[in-house]
């Protein structure tokens, strides 16, 4: 059985103190715990300082273009669904770049994992505003504040039709590698949004910042209830509080690729069938 | 009929009258009777109004092109009467409704048919319009009744009897009326007798003719391919792919899926790719300008890809349901950064059938895009092939994943995906869930095992090796030009590329009959081009005339960029409607009377 260690590729180049190092650190733990090894899953990272961990972590995978992860993913998902497929990126990435392919996988409850790495800003291009940084935000491409709202990821999937979706803090390593193994367990599509101080470039989410603002869903919270998580993911905007746990896990609901009929054994591995031979007959 | 004599029926209507339907529905029973044909459509971007057309081309032998004069014309409005009345000659057939206008005219033969009042008398639908001007048309053309039937009875039998019922009174009511009243002006294009050696006693052809459009093959020789993976977001003229592959998806065990945008689309069939199923996505001009990001991300990442590309005239959204030859170049540069890319365009079904396999195996074999060039005009217009033929054409071909593995080729060794291959510039490349190894896919620059790099030296190496797979490709398997006539004979040779081809066939015949001997030289492997084998198709000394369906001259472009051949003569058509066979002649005519004045 593979252990954490056997999941760590190049040491990596992040900030002293950022937050990925933990995330990154999660991953592993929570990929040797469910028994994966490095050849039995795949992974998808996009571009950004998160999706830098793709020399960091041993897996099968794909290093995508930027905003393009899940996309990637649910290709993979629908010719191997037999294994798992993990994104990895952030804000930017997925809510803004790839906005689009965010969404419609929520749709489709595609089968497929999403850490999403919630830090505000741009790291890897130097801090500039992310579409999650709170409305007022001044960065080098908003030095007058952010004019728009934020976007939340976790609102956007749950009203999307997402059937996991979990917050985590970067500074909490033990419950963020159980919610991690928590979404991939899940069938259907779950997304971990992670709090993350971005220590470079972000001076107003910071570790403290988390510290004080976040908290654990008491144990009375109903994952299964769709209201109540729906008024959860709007307190950061209206209290500025930050719920940890699982928010919200549907029950009952087939993923996109449960639905397709000739979907029984992977597409990759599945014998030649093809036959056009049938098919002519319709054109006379 | 001659042999060499062709006939051109042709049905116009506003939009919303079906005439697509009623078109294919002639295309298909012009087979049954055991004729070669060859259809177009034109329709604007609508759904309602605006004007609808659809020519079938018949013959007794294959033909790959429509023709300018029209032999028989439909009309099921006055429009369509104006808009093509330059096209008739005066022996052609004017069907028309008098009730709905009349053409005032002794230039043609009038066949007047009270469509509308058939229609009353049997208390039909106005969408049953169609069977009756099917109905008129086989008498006019002498073909038989009971093909029209049987194809009623296979296409409505699954609604109601009565449905059926309806449609065969339709069609029986036109075929009556124009039988009675306008035997005599019977052209019998359609005649069995003529023919009958293809047919057995019951009128069954021997060896059926299928109805197939650029699309419908494209379709056939992916499955043939074992292709897994479609994607696509609708867009004409691709857009019947999406729906063929959806329709068979899961009889034939493939995912067909309709992504949320191009970007979506490409970027799922490279996963879908990435993790070893055969893939492919389909669109047109717009839609590919929004894939090519991911093309270059194929390109380093090595990861093979087929994409459709079926052209329309652009720029911006331009005109959609017409055709061009407009993104040739664009194809070819299409990816910022270097990388290796093949683009095949067929120019007819049977080549069509034959490359769409041809392309899978080439992305497998060099891991990187292989593209499909067709336009409109092929993607959307059918023409006969013997299913005898689309069986040997796809039953041939034998799926060649090159150097794609599913176990770790050196137990004791780490598995490098891009480990320098200085023979052929091809890594093998193990599918993702193979045990005892891992790798990525990655977008940045590379190592041989795949992690990022941006030092120099292993830089070089991996663009190297990248481009070694081209040169490889041009020796192993690009194919040289097709040429048809005698290059040493020719007194003009003719250069073209993909769905021009049955053009410029017919137009050969034309001038044959001319007494103009031609060559043509049809190119199918359009990019890379392999300058050596080339040039020696281009050194007669007698004028080469190029012909594309563009205003720049793409592929002019790309030969002279590739291989330093000029073609300075050029006949370039981009009006949004595809290259008449009369059209070449006249031009071919003007520039050799030119050449001998000089």
């Amino acid at each position: 059985m593979a252990s954490p260690q056997d999941f760590a590729g190049y040491t990596p180049t992040w900030c002293s103190g950022c937050g990925n190092w933990s995330i990154g650190r999660a991953i592993m733990m929570s990929l040797a715990e469910q028994g994966l090894e490095p050849s039995s899953l795949n992974m998808v990272f996009d571009i950004g300082c998160s999706g830098n961990m793709n020399d960091f972590v041993n897996a099968y995978a794909m290093h995508s273009l930027h905003g393009r992860s899940i996309a990637n993913a649910i290709g993979i998902k629908l010719a191997r669904h037999d294994m798992h497929a993990l994104v990895i990126g952030g804000d930017g990435a997925l809510l803004g770049e790839g906005g689009n392919h965010f969404l419609h996988a929520c749709r489709g409850n595609h089968d497929i994992t999403v850490i999403l790495h919630d830090n505000s800003v741009y790291g890897l291009t130097t801090g500039q505003v992310a579409p999650t940084a709170q409305k007022g935000y001044t960065s080098k491409s908003t030095p007058g504040g952010i004019i728009e709202r934020p976007v939340s990821g976790l609102q956007l999937a749950l009203t999307q039709g997402a059937s996991f979706i979990a917050q985590a803090f970067a500074g909490n390593l033990p419950q963020l590698a159980k919610l991690i193994a928590a979404g991939m367990t899940h069938t259907g599509f779950s997304l971990i949004n992670v709090l993350q101080p971005c220590v470079t470039f972000n001076k107003v989410n910071t570790y403290s910042y988390y510290l004080q603002k976040s908290y654990q869903l008491p144990a009375e919270h109903n994952p299964h209830n769709y209201e109540h998580a729906l008024a959860k993911v709007q307190e950061p905007f209206h209290q500025e509080k930050f719920p940890l746990g699982i928010l919200y896990q549907a029950q009952d609901q087939q993923a996109y690729h449960q639905q397709l009929a000739q979907l029984e054994q992977p597409l990759v591995t599945r014998r030649r069938t093809s036959d056009y031979a049938p098919l002519l007959e319709y054109f006379q | 009929m001659q042999h060499s004599e062709t006939f051109l029926w042709k049905i116009g209507a506003p939009a919303g009258f079906g005439v697509m339907t009623t078109g294919v529905g002639m295309s298909k029973l012009t087979a049954r009777h055991g004729y070669h044909l060859f259809d177009y459509t034109e329709y604007p971007s609508l759904i309602q109004g605006g004007h609808n057309t659809y020519e079938v081309h018949i013959s007794a032998d294959p033909i790959k092109a429509n023709k300018k004069s029209i032999d028989c014309l439909i009309c099921l409005n006055e429009d369509t009467w104006h808009l093509h009345r330059h096209r008739l000659e005066h022996d052609s057939l004017l069907v028309f409704d008098p009730q709905e206008f009349d053409p005032k005219t002794s230039e043609v033969k009038n066949v007047p048919i009270p469509f509308q009042q058939l229609l009353n008398d049997l208390k039909a639908p106005k969408i049953a319009l169609n069977m009756v001007s099917l109905g008129a048309s086989l008498a006019l053309l002498g073909g038989d009744i009971s093909y029209l039937d049987e194809m009623i009875d296979d296409q409505f039998r699954k609604k109601s009897e009565e449905i059926v019922a309806i449609n065969q009174a339709a069609a029986g009511a036109g075929y009556t009326y124009a039988q009675e009243h306008f035997g005599e002006l019977c052209r019998p294009v359609l005649d069995r007798s003529q023919v009958a050696d293809r047919l057995d006693e019951a009128g069954k052809a021997h060896d059926p003719l299928t109805v197939l459009a650029g699309n419908d093959a494209f379709s056939l020789g992916a499955i043939a391919a074992d292709a897994r993976f479609y994607a696509a977001y609708p867009m004409s003229p691709s857009s019947s792919v999406i729906a063929i592959m959806a329709a068979w998806a899961e009889k034939q065990g493939l995912v067909a899926r309709h992504a949320e945008d191009e970007i979506g689309v490409i970027n799922e069939a490279l996963g879908a790719a990435h993790v070893g199923a055969r893939a492919s996505v389909g669109t047109s001009g717009g839609g590919f300008a929004l894939m090519v990001e991911s093309l270059s991300y194929a390109g380093v990442a090595e990861i093979p890809i087929v994409v459709f590309l079926a052209q329309r005239p652009g720029p911006a959204t331009g005109m959609p349901t017409w055709t061009e030859q407009g993104d040739l170049l664009f194809a070819a540069h299409g990816g910022h950064g270097e990388f290796p890319k093949i683009i095949l365009a067929p120019g007819d079904i049977e080549e069509m059938l034959a490359l769409t396999p041809k392309a899978f195996n080439l992305a497998d074999i060099y891991q990187t895009p292989v593209v499909i060039l067709s336009d409109k005009l092929l993607s959307e217009s059918h023409h006969s092939v013997p299913a005898s033929a689309v069986h040997a054409e796809l039953s041939k071909h034998a799926v060649d994943r090159g150097k794609t593995i599913s176990e770790k080729p050196y137990p004791d060794k780490k598995y490098m995906r891009y480990a320098d291959s200085p023979e052929d510039g091809i890594s093998p490349r193990l599918l993702p869930g193979a045990v005892d190894a891992f790798y990525q896919a990655n977008s940045y620059e590379h190592l041989a095992d795949s992690h990022t790099t941006e030092d120099a030296a292993d830089r070089v190496q991996q663009v190297d090796k990248r481009s070694r797979k081209m040169t490889t490709y041009l020796e192993t398997d690009f194919a040289s030009p097709e040429v048809f006539g005698s290059l040493e004979e020719a007194q003009i040779a003719l250069v073209s590329w993909g769905g021009n081809k049955g053009a410029i066939w017919r137009a050969q015949a034309l001038l044959a009959e001319d007494g103009i001997k031609t060559a043509f030289i049809h190119f199918t492997h359009v990019y890379p081009l392999n300058a050596g084998s080339l040039k020696p198709f281009f050194a007669q000394d007698l004028p080469y005339l190029l012909i594309e369906n563009n205003s720049t001259g793409q592929f002019g472009q790309l030969l002279r960029q590739q291989t330093g051949i000029d073609l300075p003569e050029k006949l370039l058509k981009y009006d949004g409607r595809p290259i008449f066979p009369e059209e070449i002649e006249k031009t071919v005519l003007k520039l050799l009377s030119t050449e001998s004045q000089l």
